[in-house]
């Protein structure tokens, strides 16, 4: 179009630096952080996800931030607050923009209006409207943890924050201002449905500069992530499909999973040790902070490991590397089925060849067998001939 | 419809007897589907003599209506059926001359292409183990596009490299039938054989018998679906009926653009296995595969693979033996242990899981749950209706399948989303934010208090 008419039309365009929003699922599992108290204490890391938060905010002013936390019976929204059921709905709307007024601190019958408390003139407004939105939402999810729901679930609900946050962002991009019906996931356009392979994923990259870009990052503690394998898998193929890549910050634990999202959407995963761990922020300054077309021009960490790919088989969520695997509805199971039955499908199954020696060496014994025993036999009668010779 | 393929009458008349004319034109608005007619025969559209619209208060209808339309492609069956996930498809597209026509814009042969790169990207998308070929059917003779294979790329390009091509001569559905045939040929028996053919021409040059064909390609269990661009024809709905065991869903014709690229896209899912098919799979054995799923390592120094011998720093060890593959999916050289991703395998298990429908809500149920944002992205419902709204005066009628409230309800988790949200997670995520979400389902929690 340009080269027709002569005109530039996209460069005043693409001369603003497209809004970023970063999502952040935050594992705020209290059997994995108690573990962590020595090295990194959860207070030290919300403190410095914070530094972070407001260094992302601070890059461009139209900047968003979510956050989610895959606690351990639930996943809960940190920012933006959702309403409560008694609230007005109108105040919500507000908090969705830094530099929104309307922010509600969401707790103790806090409805509606600009957040007082904070009305600190050193402070940059939509950060301290964050860290308060943030910390009392926090401290409120800690207060309704009960004893019982910790004793009860020791893993994390990461499949649900996975989702919530995905949801919030397919909302977030449609309604974006510059959102063309390139960048954002539109069910008629040919490209986007298909957003999965590497040809199209080329096309992501290209037009999602832009509307809004949206990139994951999961700071993770908690370790087996197996029960949920599935949810986990399909969030991280909707991540693929719309083209948001999944950073994993690993503070401990192990999880396949996880490295696995960040090698199919294309984010950084790193795992940190009890001694790198004191660097947390150093870390997600470094590493976590530029976004996706920043990062094709630098060195990216973690390119130069390898990536664990085995899976989660469905009958006792063991993480397995050699699995067996219907043929009918590809399900993986870790142990061949007793009744020959599959356990998803129903389907009688016949284990083809396992179990089975290899057929050669049998036979080779055999035939050495044969061999023997003819040279054997066939000694002696030498023997039995050259002597009367 | 006779001068949409002038070279009919010249090969009709100088071919000599064995040249089998089998096709039949009916006219377009004879398509084998219920589609009611054309878009040039339906009636006129009155959207602005819609009910409801007396108060002037338009938004509720159109509202309601965009959701609909939205919802509908949603409303699936979603029972769990046993699905053909190891597919093995031959796509026979027609370059005759049939395909310059026009009345697809820009053409039948280009709009073909496109929407077949289109398919080629989705089908692996949703059948992510699977293999594809490529034929064409150009000047009497099968032609071979790509060969059967499970990387889109490959397949992309040839069928791009089309673009460059006229299409030219008659189409033979007899040739390209055999040809798919010897193709499916060697393909194990776990798997489902298909053939797509789309024929834009009204006739097919054939060799021979193509009974004989068609008793074979059912011999063979070869499962054929046609998509017709012009009309029907009554040998396609013979191969289609017969390959599929009397089924007749799998011919149609296509009536426009969209109707063509829906029709095809269709084709991705998997198929229904029929219960014939798993007596036949009985009789070959569907087999529990063993399947390694190795790890990617990268080395300091560069090593020779175990498959091709060539240096490579990198690659995938087999679990079992710790041979080094370079590509997957692929079988070690070494013991023979299919290695595979097992992210290929995940790809496909939304099939076997699908996510419930949603129910809609009404507004007492909304003010019981008093829910005032969606659950999945916090964005704002309508404000409930202070008085109960049983005896008020008649709410404008929504259309069928939106929500009055504009709220869908999970079944399992209680949760009330929004439309967009409904959409997303049953096309996309395929997981219900609400359920996975908690630890504690409602639905669960009331069974086990009745229980205890």
């Amino acid at each position: 179009m340009n080269a027709v008419d002569g005109t530039d039309r996209a460069g005043a365009h693409n001369d603003a630096e497209p809004p970023s929003l970063l999502t952040i699922i935050l594992d705020t599992n209290p059997h994995a952080w108690s573990l962590l108290a020595d090295s990194l204490p959860l207070s030290q890391a919300i403190a410095n996800l914070l530094v972070f938060i407001n260094a992302h905010l601070a890059i461009n002013h139209a900047n968003k931030v979510a956050v989610v936390a895959s606690h351990s019976e639930r996943a809960e929204w940190l920012y933006p607050t959702p309403t409560q059921p008694g609230q007005e709905a109108a105040d919500l709307n507000g908090t969705f923009e830094p530099e929104g007024n309307g922010t509600s601190g969401g707790v103790n019958g806090n409805l509606g209006g600009p957040v007082k408390p904070l009305d600190d003139a050193n402070k940059y407004r939509p950060f301290a409207q964050l860290e308060h939105a943030l910390l009392s939402n926090l401290r409120k999810l800690m207060d309704t943890t009960t004893v019982d729901a910790i004793s009860s679930v020791p893993s994390t609900m990461m499949a649900g924050a996975l989702t919530r946050a995905l949801a919030y962002i397919s909302k977030q991009t449609a309604a974006h201002p510059g959102a063309t019906a390139n960048s954002h996931f539109n069910y008629s356009d040919p490209s986007s449905i298909a957003g999965g392979n590497d040809l199209s994923a080329n096309n992501g990259s290209g037009s999602a500069t832009l509307g809004l870009t949206t990139r994951i990052l999961i700071v993770s503690v908690s370790g087996d992530l197996a029960d949920k394998y599935i949810e986990i898998m399909n969030s991280i193929f909707a991540c693929q499909r719309l083209g948001i890549s999944i950073d994993v910050l690993k503070l401990a634990g192990d999880t396949v999973f996880l490295q696995q999202a960040a090698d199919t959407t294309g984010g950084i995963y790193m795992s940190l040790d009890a001694n790198s761990r004191a660097g947390f922020l150093q870390y997600l300054m470094f590493a976590y902070l530029p976004d996706q077309t920043a990062r094709n021009h630098l060195i990216v960490p973690g390119e130069q490991e390898g990536v664990d790919f085995r899976a989660a088989c469905f009958c006792h969520k063991r993480v397995i590397d050699i699995g067996y695997v219907c043929s009918i509805c590809l399900s993986i199971f870790c142990e061949p089925l007793a009744d020959g039955n599959c356990l998803l499908c129903g389907s009688h199954l016949t284990m083809t060849n396992f179990g089975q020696r290899p057929a050669v060496i049998p036979k080779k014994k055999k035939k050495k067998k044969k061999t023997l025993e003819g040279s054997v036999g066939s000694p002696s009668s030498g023997h039995a001939t050259p002597i009367p010779g | 419809m006779a001068d949409s393929d002038p070279e009919y009458d010249e090969h009709g008349s100088d071919d000599d007897v064995d040249m089998n004319i089998n096709g039949t034109g009916k006219g377009r608005s004879m398509a084998s589907r219920s589609k009611p007619q054309a878009k040039w025969e339906g009636g006129v559209s009155r959207d602005w003599e819609l009910e409801g619209a007396l108060d002037g208060n338009l938004e509720g209808v159109l509202g309601g209506i965009e959701e609909a339309q939205k919802r509908k492609r949603l409303l699936k069956d979603t029972t769990p059926l046993q699905r053909g996930i190891i597919r093995h498809t031959l796509l026979v597209l027609d370059l005759s001359t049939a395909m310059n026509e026009k009345d697809l814009r820009p053409t039948r042969h280009f709009l073909t292409i496109n929407y077949a790169i289109m398919f080629i990207r989705e089908y692996f998308e949703q059948n992510p183990i699977s293999q594809l070929g490529i034929l064409g059917m150009r000047d009497g003779l099968a032609i071979r596009v790509s060969d059967l294979s499970g990387n889109p790329t490959e397949h992309i390009n040839a069928v791009k490299e089309l673009r460059g091509t006229e299409p030219k001569g008659n189409p033979s559905l007899q040739n390209a039938l055999d040809m798919s045939r010897a193709a499916l040929h060697h393909t194990p028996s776990h798997g489902t054989r298909e053939v797509v053919i789309i024929l834009g021409a009204l006739l097919t040059s054939d060799p021979g018998d193509i009974h004989e064909t068609i008793k074979a390609c059912v011999k063979d269990r070869v499962r054929v679906r046609i998509i017709g661009l012009a009309a029907q024809m009554h040998i396609c709905a013979e191969i289609c009926r017969k390959t599929n065991s009397g089924d007749e869903n799998y011919y149609n014709v296509a009536v426009d653009e969209v109707d063509y690229k829906q029709q095809f896209l269709e084709i991705t899912t998997p198929p229904v296995l029929r219960s014939t098919d798993s007596e036949a799979q009985k009789r070959n054995q569907a087999a529990l595969l063993m399947m390694g799923f190795p790890s990617r390592i990268v080395e300091e120094t560069a090593t020779l693979c175990a498959c091709h011998g060539t240096l490579t720093r990198g690659g995938y060890l087999c679990s079992r033996c710790k041979a080094k593959v370079c590509n997957l999916p692929a079988t070690c050289p070494t013991c023979d242990l299919t290695l595979i991703l097992s992210t290929h395998l995940a790809r496909s298990y939304h099939h076997l899981f699908p996510l419930r429908n949603w129910i809609e809500v009404p507004w007492s149920r909304a003010s019981q749950k008093a829910s005032t944002t969606c659950h999945g992205c916090l964005t704002p419902f309508p404000a409930i209706p202070a008085s109960a709204p049983e005896q008020d005066v008649p709410r404008p009628k929504r259309a069928p399948g939106a929500s009055e409230s504009s709220r869908y309800e999970c079944e399992n988790c209680q949760n009330h989303f929004c439309i967009d949200c409904d959409v997303f997670c049953h096309e996309v995520v395929h997981n219900c934010p609400g359920c996975q979400s908690t630890a504690h389902l409602p639905g669960r929690e009331q069974c086990a208090g009745a229980g205890s």
